[in-house]
């Protein structure tokens, strides 16, 4: 049987933890509103950007270049004819902390899956975040390979850092031949909800298809439509990142607040059946005092 | 009255204008100012840091300072996509001009691991958005 102490002490304990989760609970909801804010503002880039190329797609195709031209990358960018089918690269967006529930266990599991299916491939790893880098690098495979990873950038994600993955990513595409580039992160849908998602993000037609604005209209381009789509192309790959890190960050914040809150109401039951176990100890040792009183008396009258 | 389109105008961070009904714009293109006017032929521009006008359809004339990017005109709308745009009647020059200073600054500093593209770009920036502040008042 535990001692009075005992409890009041893992009473005291349990409390002080729970008053560690409802501030995290807290710290979460206000940063919630701001990374919300910054996602719902980086959506229209991101997304009129996509129709736009969705509506010079055919244009650039159709362009008469030189054969050796055709492969070049605007080409391979948007078809990836030419790519080394063994070569594919996988980002992992994960969270830097634990105690957000499944957020992270949800995109790992994710990548596991995606691994398996690959094994016959040289896979080349972006990681964001501490814990998904953390997980990668303890698979010991010649053909899985980190070759960017970039931690603590949450809860204070900007565009600053969605360029750096964004060169990187284009980066190893181009250089290595890569025939796609998958990614797996967690959307937010909405403060209770976050959505696991997995999506091909290069070549551009593995993108789920945008509808073009217009259809059977030529372009005229200033200055040149090579010139253009090799700032385009980029520029591209930078917002849709920057929306995505927002977007990862805004559910890693409703997770933490989601778990956070759960734990602290588990904390409380707790509190409370520790506190009714108290009670019944303590009243227990109370029926034994008297026992012995009386025992004691007892024993004296006779 | 003049034939209207839509301007948006996006950066990054932040959608400034949405589908705002307009008479004219004038596009800072790299090969020169450009003006748009309604039913222009589907064009691509990039643009370079220089300031974007427009007339809305009421008669009012307002001013960006844009940092580069590019626009899509198609009939009927005009897509902006800037790395970055301030509204002129908001542009803070002492600000401006704090921000040169300091980038100058940390150039001298030659010991430094200084970013140096990155400084001359702020310099490039805070001179474009004092440039279409000026412009802007006179």
């Amino acid at each position: 049987m535990e001692s009075l102490r005992d409890i009041r002490q893992n009473i005291k304990a349990i409390k002080s933890t729970q008053q560690i989760m409802q501030t995290m609970k807290m710290i979460s909801s206000a940063r919630i509103r701001k990374a919300q804010q910054a996602m719902d503002n980086a959506r229209p880039f991101a997304t009129k950007m996509l129709e736009m190329v969705a509506d010079l797609k055919q244009e650039v195709l159709a362009m008469p270049l030189p054969q050796d031209e055709k492969e070049s990358w605007a080409s391979r960018f948007l078809l990836n004819k030419t790519a080394d089918p063994h070569k594919i690269g996988l980002v992992v967006i994960t969270g830097d902390k634990g105690l957000a529930g499944s957020f992270n266990a949800v995109v790992l599991r994710a990548a596991v899956a995606f691994l398996k299916k690959n094994q016959d491939k040289e896979v080349f790893v972006f990681c964001i975040g501490k814990k998904g880098r953390d997980f990668i690098s303890r698979f010991r495979k010649k053909n899985i390979q980190i070759v960017y990873s970039s931690v603590g950038i949450f809860p204070k994600v900007n565009y600053a850092h969605a360029e750096l993955l964004g060169e990187a990513i284009l980066k190893e595409y181009f250089e290595r031949h890569l025939s796609c580039v998958t990614l797996i992160y967690n959307d937010f849908k909405s403060m209770g909800v976050q959505r696991l998602v997995e999506v091909n993000m290069l070549p551009f037609s593995a993108l789920p298809a945008v509808q073009a604005k217009k259809d059977n209209t030529e372009f005229l381009f200033d200055p040149g439509v090579k010139e253009i789509f090799n700032i385009l192309v980029p520029r591209l790959m930078k917002a849709n990142m920057y929306r995505i890190l927002l977007e990862s960050q805004a559910a890693n914040l409703a997770a933490t607040m989601n778990a956070m809150d759960a734990a602290s109401k588990n904390a409380g039951e707790l509190v409370e059946s520790l506190g009714v176990k108290l009670n019944k100890v303590r009243q227990a040792g109370i029926t034994n005092e008297i026992l012995d009183i009386v025992n004691g008396a007892e024993a004296l009258n006779n | 009255m003049a034939k209207t389109f839509t301007l948006n105008l996006v950066t990054p961070e932040k959608q400034l204008l949405d589908n705002l009904p307009v008479e004219s714009v004038v596009l800072p293109a790299l090969s020169g100012e450009m003006g748009v006017l309604a039913g222009h032929i589907p064009m691509v521009v990039q643009l370079e840091l220089g300031s974007l006008r427009y007339k809305t359809a009421n008669g009012k004339e307002e001013e960006f300072a844009v940092m580069g990017g590019f626009a899509e005109i198609l009939h009927e709308t005009v897509e902006v996509f800037a790395e970055g745009a301030d509204l002129a009647g908001e542009i803070d020059e002492e600000e401006e001009k704090q921000k040169i200073k300091r980038a100058k600054e940390s150039l001298s500093r030659k010991d430094a691991d200084i970013d140096f593209e990155l400084a001359e770009l702020e310099i490039k920036q805070a001179l474009a958005r004092m440039k279409v502040k000026k412009h802007h008042l006179g």
